[in-house]
């Protein structure tokens, strides 16, 4: 969780502390559709694992995306 | 090689917006123009030139305009005025629906495909070129590696394969003996990080991303070495570190006998790091050696070993010694006149790299990897000897440098320094700028720091534009004598006006100063000025940091000071009476 938040921390410039499961692109104004793809590349990168298409589209809050990474095999500690 | 990662240089970006710019660089304009989505290239840009030092305006055009913006001539791309513009179309983009349809067309159709496509490329690269002074840099393209014909795509008469490298072969060709159009690898670079690496299917059909957003940086690497020349930063000298360098393990323990070097796998590394050093020094870097060593140790590899690649004659300054790496270093620069922020530093030693990199920043260190293995593959990627085009001073430049070593011995046996003149020989041939020296004449101001009267620094187009002026004189100087041929080692432009000519840019290569060179060049602007009837030359001089040997200049050479303007001292002197050619240099003027 920790390397998922520092990530959406620098791509999003927003407090590693204020991201949770409920943060998304309603809530966050700098998660646009470019910044949505530098963090699917960076994720990719960081955990070795390529998403497919389907989860990249229905990815609708940080929840989503934890999931996605569980359903690829990262182990996410919760802190 | 490993990048950062993109969101890395975009925060970065925007840390570096409020910084301000140094003056003293040459500002530069790029343009990149693409069919797919490369956004955030230019934060990539922007970020690895501030680590250099620069600070260049860079426009991205919109994503997919490079037609409109190339054929508009009100187009964003031509009021930006940009000095470098890339054009990178990627294949799927070019073929359009042909990527696909390829093997549908008729073996007609498919033959006329590669003029076809070379004809409209031309058709944008001759629309730039017309409109603009930048150099245009245009990336070939990817070559497919499947085809729906599998094996038996080469036995076609023209395969899609082919077709793309028929075309990628007219490209090269095509701008081969053009010196504003580059052709940029693009399919070698693709197939460095590997095709299938690069192209991500999922990031295709979501925005059209034809280049992971992850290599962005290493496209930016590439661009940077366009970039380089265009600005003339350009490295001069390799210094090099020898034990654990150029051989391996220490001469002064192992032995010459002992050290690894030639046809073993220990030994192959170090010998073909030595032989693309050679080949360095070939196209022109000037070599030299930084070791803490016993000199008779050394010596003797350097003349004994059966696989020493590198010899002596190779090197413009060797300091092997215990005096430190960084007096070294000084003394290197000092010797063959060269500033420090023309050499690449080599070694081993993590210490010592550390030590040159603190002490004297403007060194490039090279961080050699442990395992020597690496060494050529890290050599290899060095970017900062590239140039535009090699010039004849820039291939023989090794050679001169050890010249100059003789030169200064026959100095010390001089009586004097008339005596030490008049006995060197020299000859001076002074030439109108034609497009054979103007490449040498702008990287000239743009290197220029000590005998540089103005410091005024021009980019290739800007000085071409002064030479076609009828209003300007431009000309360079070639310098020879009894050692060698110096080459095209200063220029001058001068700008004429009704009564009185102007002397915009006076300078002098540092190695030549004091030898009468400068009168000559003085004596050619006066003899022209009294053919045309001219009053009286006014010599502009703007004092800098470094050009403290030329602040006398035109006081002795009898101008008087009549101006300031701010930094700016205004000189002249009548041109009736005319200033004399030095008596012991010979002249001749080119046409």
């Amino acid at each position: 969780m920790k390397k998922l938040k520092s990530i959406l921390s620098m791509i999003l410039e927003i407090e590693e502390s204020s991201i949770n499961d409920q943060t998304s692109p309603d809530n966050v104004e700098s998660w646009d559709s470019f910044n949505a793809l530098m963090i699917v590349s960076e994720l990719e990168k960081e955990f070795k694992v390529r998403f497919t298409m389907d989860e990249v589209t229905a990815v609708k809050c940080v929840k989503d995306i934890k999931e996605s990474l569980k359903r690829h095999g990262v182990l996410l500690q919760e802190e | 090689m490993t990048f950062k990662n993109l969101s890395h240089y975009i925060d970065e970006y925007k840390k570096i917006q409020s910084a301000s710019a140094d003056n003293t660089m040459k500002k530069f304009k790029v343009a990149v123009l693409s069919s797919s989505t490369i956004k955030g290239l230019k934060e990539v840009l922007t970020v690895k030139c501030h680590d250099l030092g620069l600070f260049p305006e860079i426009l991205l055009g919109e994503y997919n305009q490079y037609n409109q913006e190339i054929l508009d001539d009100e187009s964003k791309l031509y009021r930006f005025e940009p000095n470098l513009v890339v054009l990178f179309i990627d294949t799927r983009a070019l073929l359009g629906d042909v990527f696909f349809d390829y093997y549908t067309l008729s073996a007609q159709d498919q033959k006329c495909l590669p003029a076809l496509k070379k004809e409209y490329l031309d058709s944008l690269i001759a629309r730039m070129k017309f409109k603009l002074k930048a150099k245009i840099i245009i990336h070939n393209f990817e070559l497919p590696c499947t085809t729906p014909l599998g094996i038996l795509e080469n036995k076609q008469a023209l395969g899609l394969v082919e077709f793309i490298e028929t075309l990628n072969g007219d490209l090269r060709d095509g701008f081969k003996s053009d010196s504003q159009v580059f052709v940029f690898d693009y399919n070698s670079f693709l197939s460095n990080i590997g095709k299938r690496e690069a192209f991500n299917y999922k990031m295709y059909y979501l925005a059209d991303i034809k280049i992971d957003l992850s290599y962005l940086p290493a496209l930016a690497d590439q661009y940077l070495a366009y970039i380089k020349p265009l600005i003339s930063m350009t490295k001069k000298c390799i210094v090099l570190d020898l034990d654990n360098t150029l051989w391996g393990g220490i001469v002064g323990e192992d032995g010459a006998e002992g050290v690894k070097l030639g046809p073993t796998p220990e030994g192959r590394p170090f010998m073909e790091f030595q032989k693309y050093i050679l080949s360095l020094f070939s196209r022109g870097v000037i070599l030299a050696v930084n070791s803490n060593n016993n000199l008779d140790d050394v010596l003797e590899i350097f003349r004994e070993h059966p696989y020493m690649i590198l010899k002596e004659e190779h090197f413009a300054s060797m300091k092997i010694n215990w005096n430190g790496k960084v007096a070294n270093m000084k003394a290197i620069s000092e010797e063959l006149n060269i500033g420090l922020d023309s050499f690449v530093f080599l070694d081993d030693d993590k210490f010592n790299r550390e030590m040159i990199k603190s002490a004297l920043p403007q060194v490039k260190v090279v961080n050699l990897p442990e395992d020597p293995s690496l060494y050529l593959e890290v050599i290899t990627q060095l970017d900062d000897f590239n140039t535009f085009q090699i010039t004849g001073e820039d291939m023989k430049k090794g050679q001169m440098y050890a010249q100059q070593k003789k030169r200064e011995e026959f100095c010390k046996s001089a009586y004097d320094i008339k005596a030490y003149l008049k006995g060197l020989n020299i000859i001076t041939t002074i030439q109108k700028a034609n497009k054979f020296n103007v490449p040498r004449i702008s990287q000239l101001t743009q290197k220029t720091n000590q005998f540089n009267l103005t410091t005024r620094r021009y980019l290739e187009e800007e000085i071409k534009q002064f030479s076609d002026s009828t209003d300007c004189i431009v000309f360079s100087i070639k310098v020879e004598d009894r050692f060698g041929d110096n080459g095209v080692t200063g220029a001058a432009i001068v700008k004429k006006k009704a009564k009185e000519w102007i002397v915009d840019s006076f300078l002098l290569s540092c190695r030549e100063i004091g030898r009468g060179v400068e009168e000559v060049m003085l004596a050619h602007i006066f003899e022209e000025a009294k053919k045309e009837g001219i009053g009286r030359i006014i010599g502009e001089f703007i004092p800098t940091k470094k050009n403290e040997p030329a602040k006398d200049f035109y006081q002795k050479s009898g101008f008087i000071l009549t101006e300031k303007v701010g930094d700016m001292e205004l000189w002249s002197r009548d041109v009736a009476g005319g200033f004399p050619y030095p008596e012991f240099i010979e002249v001749i003027k080119a046409s």
